[in-house]
């Protein structure tokens, strides 16, 4: 097995360098008149948010920031893909036989998500509430993480190099926390390694309507009659008339990213303007009202402008996702892991919670008032809450991994 | 005051030139990878860096403006209703010397410019043998592209781009005229038909959208399509429609939902526009063999256009939200569908983008011309001219259209 080994942080002055040549050399388009956000990123906040990266952010000082975290690095091998530098943070808990988590991130998303969790989970641990040790990866194509530049790297690489890190780190029981496309995956480790995978919690359901065709005829005959008869919960019929919407007018980005990547990088590689503009329309419309400050905006944007695979890599992850043996793919029951699931309002799909009774054995399930596609950095005190619940002495997921219930041995 | 029709020559500052070679130097790239130069997922590395570097350092914008400047070129204002007072509209004007010539308006279409016309001007205007149609051939560069004004106002949508046109023909003299439309033509001429049908003499295309005949309005339709084997073309057109729907079209997805978010990176570099036209060039024909010269043109056009690179993919954004509709409504489009009484003109090209069943096309309208070619592509009229000029002068024949 690959060292684990202290990882720092260290962007060259000279791509610091080129960024800002790039950015002083910035043009931007025109906008029309009281176009507001329909159009796409507002070019007022696009224009602020340049200058704010060129003339007051300092990457030094935010790498500096993230330096104070506990950053890692692993080789992780693939077959057919070679081995993989892997970066992550790893949190080890005072609480010896805390719960292993895995946070895994997604697009535009980093390991980064993860710390507003640790304060909650740490104060949580203080408090006779769970522990957890928190891993937190970059996915490869990400950040830090080495980039696969062999095409076919899909999401069951992206799922085994999950697995295999925890098991590095000596956790061969786990639980994950998923968001946007490491909902996918780590569903998809749920599948592929069921006796390490003891529970899944996310905020990104990718729940069907019941189908028709399974042995157990009610879910279905429930859903016929609930949609017909409109017997949907308010937020319920919220969430579908948001789903409907974002469907509508939110996923160009998405059938660009999986159809043409390449084409998309070029566009996003030689402009630091085109990339913010790209990212942060997803930042604002994502989100439910989160009042992102500047320096937010550009520490994200950084991290992938920065990344060691370049800031196009991630789009990979979009092409493979829908193509090969393991696509994306919405609904399925799958057994054995035990299911937390998250509903924000402002999540990108939002569906009712009785749809998701179909994903597996859903052990525990809440409705939150605010908070969207990004949870964990936008309410982190509500996903924190979550996963102590899920995960505490009166949770559905108590006790799932042997040995490691996230409590003390002895009472204190 | 009367709109005055000028004579126009382009003539780009020298400073946008120089910031496009600033721009052009360094140009970064994305990194190397085994897919990088697979065209499934879109422009080739090696491609681009080859074309990057011809346009830093070889391309000669002075040359091929100097070629452009020897079309007829006009520029006008238009006024739009609840628009524009007086939008500027560069156009090309040339009229046919033979007797009988036919004004016909061209309409071009997003990812081309009024470029598209020039290969197929000449024979539409001399024509071939002395009994063959000619035209008098208007080809406007539409508003928020090439040479015409950008527009400020969110909703100029496709009745907007139809007014100009007309309103184009009209200050030129031509009462009643032709129109030919491939890509946006479709849509603009369409509702140039719709709008003005005592104007529009017929109407010729060779992008067809449509829909399946509907036992309502077109049950003899219903029949034939149902009953009806399709050809082996047919199902060709079927299967590359399928494949653009399914592989090829996030561009639109993207630019009809959120146009201003690639917008920024198609304003600050050109490598991000050529990239993201030439794609398109390659994708959407039918092989033809693309100089590096003829790609930097056309997108010299778009960065060079008055309105800014970023301007003309508003107008998908525009079709599918009218009226400031906060969603995508079909509506529009749809209508654009329905039966006209214009005569018309059908052209498949077998690697245009989308292609439909025969039976589909015929519900468009009184279909006086049809040809389904064995080669071509979206841009008929340049990778074809000859054919597009036959079928134009097949189908004023078989109309029964003179000049009066």
């Amino acid at each position: 097995m690959s060292p684990i080994r202290p990882y720092t942080i260290r962007v060259s002055q000279t791509e610091v360098d080129k960024l800002n040549q790039k950015l002083a050399l910035s043009e931007f388009p025109n906008e029309l008149e009281d176009a507001g956000r329909n159009y796409g990123a507002p070019l007022g906040e696009v224009k602020r948010l340049v200058t704010f990266w060129k003339d007051v952010f300092k990457w030094s000082v935010v790498e500096k920031e993230m330096n104070k975290l506990p950053n890692f690095e692993t080789t992780i091998d693939v077959d057919g893909f070679g081995p993989l530098d892997i970066h992550f943070l790893h949190e080890v808990s005072s609480v010896k036989t805390a719960i292993p988590l895995l946070f895994v991130h997604g697009w535009p998303g980093s390991f980064l998500e993860v710390t507003r969790l640790l304060p909650f989970l740490q104060e949580s641990a203080k408090n006779h509430g769970p522990a957890f040790h928190v891993v937190a990866i970059s996915l490869p194509n990400f950040a830090f993480s080495s980039g696969v530049t062999k095409r076919g790297f899909g999401l069951q690489h992206y799922a085994e190099v999950c697995h295999k890190l925890m098991l590095v780190l000596g956790y061969y029981e786990y639980v994950t926390c998923g968001t946007d496309i490491g909902s996918s995956i780590t569903r998809l480790m749920s599948k592929l390694y069921p006796s390490s995978l003891k529970a899944l919690y996310t905020n990104l359901v990718p729940a069907l309507p019941p189908s028709p065709w399974s042995l157990n005829p009610f879910p279905f005959l429930s859903f016929l009659a609930r949609h017909i008869l409109n017997l949907y919960t308010p937020a319920e019929k919220a969430g579908l008339e948001y789903t409907r919407y974002f469907q509508k007018e939110g996923m160009g980005y998405y059938n660009l990213q999986t159809t043409k990547p390449q084409t998309v990088s070029y566009a996003l590689v030689d402009s630091p303007v085109g990339f913010l503009a790209w990212m942060w329309e997803k930042m604002h419309d994502w989100t439910d009202g989160y009042v992102w400050s500047d320096e937010e905006v550009c520490t994200w944007v950084s991290l992938y402008w920065f990344s060691r695979a370049g800031v196009e890599s991630g789009l990979r992850l979009y092409y493979e996702s829908t193509r090969g043996d393991e696509p994306a793919r919405a609904g399925g029951y799958i057994p054995h892991t035990k299911l937390g699931l998250a509903y924000f309002p402002r999540e990108m799909f939002r569906l009712p919670k009785a749809w998701g009774h179909g994903l597996g054995n859903v052990v525990y399930e809440k409705e939150h008032k605010k908070g969207g596609h990004f949870a964990a950095w936008e309410v982190p005190e509500a996903v924190a809450g979550d996963l102590i619940a899920m995960f505490g002495k009166d949770g559905g997921a108590y006790g799932c991994v042997k040995g490691n219930a996230g409590y003390a041995s002895q009472p204190s | 005051m009367a709109p005055t029709v000028k004579p126009y020559q382009i003539t780009v500052p020298d400073s946008a030139i120089e910031r496009l070679k600033t721009k052009l130097s360094p140009t970064t790239l994305p990194g190397e990878t085994t897919f990088s130069n697979d065209w499934k997922w879109g422009a080739p590395l090696d491609d681009i860096k080859r074309l990057v570097n011809f346009w830093h350092k070889n391309y000669d914008w002075r040359q091929a403006e100097a070629e452009l400047n020897k079309l007829p070129q006009f520029m006008t204002t238009v006024s739009v209703d609840g628009h524009e007072d007086a939008l500027a509209i560069h156009f090309i004007h040339q009229k046919s010397e033979k007797p009988n010539s036919i004004p016909l308006l061209f309409c071009h279409g997003w990812a081309g410019s009024f470029i598209e016309v020039t290969k197929i001007l000449p024979l539409l205007t001399s024509g071939g043998s002395d009994s063959e149609q000619t035209f008098h051939v208007v080809a406007p560069s539409l508003p928020n592209c090439g040479f015409s004004q950008r527009t400020t106002k969110p909703g100029f949508g496709i009745s907007q781009y139809a007014e100009v046109c007309h309103k184009l023909m009209l200050q030129l003299g031509y009462k009643n005229y032709v129109t030919q439309g491939g890509d946006w033509g479709f849509p603009i001429t369409r509702a140039m038909g719709f709008l003005y049908p005592s104007h529009v003499l017929a109407s010729h295309l060779n992008f067809i959208l449509s829909l399946p005949p509907s036992p309502l309005y077109t049950p003899l339709l219903v029949l034939q399509y149902l009953t009806g084997r399709y050809t082996p073309a047919e199902k060709a057109g079927l299967e590359r429609t399928k494949w653009f729907t399914a592989e090829g079209s996030g561009y639109n997805q993207i630019q009809a939902t959120k146009p201003h978010t690639p917008g920024f990176a198609l304003a600050d570099s050109p490598v991000a526009l050529l990239a993201w036209i030439y794609e398109k060039l390659h994708d959407w024909t039918d092989q033809y063999p693309w100089t590096d010269e003829e790609i930097l043109t056309w997108i010299s056009i778009y960065y060079f256009s008055d309105a800014g690179a970023d301007a003309s993919v508003r107008l998908y954004y525009e079709i599918t939200h009218p009226n400031g509709h906060e969603t995508q409504v079909e509506g529009p489009m749809n209508d654009l569908m329905k039966w006209n009484k214009v005569p018309l003109g059908l052209s498949y090209f077998p690697k245009d983008v989308i292609v439909v069943l025969s039976s589909w096309g015929r519900t468009l309208g009184p279909v006086v011309f049809e040809k389904r070619h064995e080669e071509g592509g979206h841009f008929a009229s340049y990778e074809k001219p000859d054919l597009l000029a036959s079928d134009l002068r097949t189908m004023i024949a078989n109309s029964g259209i003179s000049c009066s």
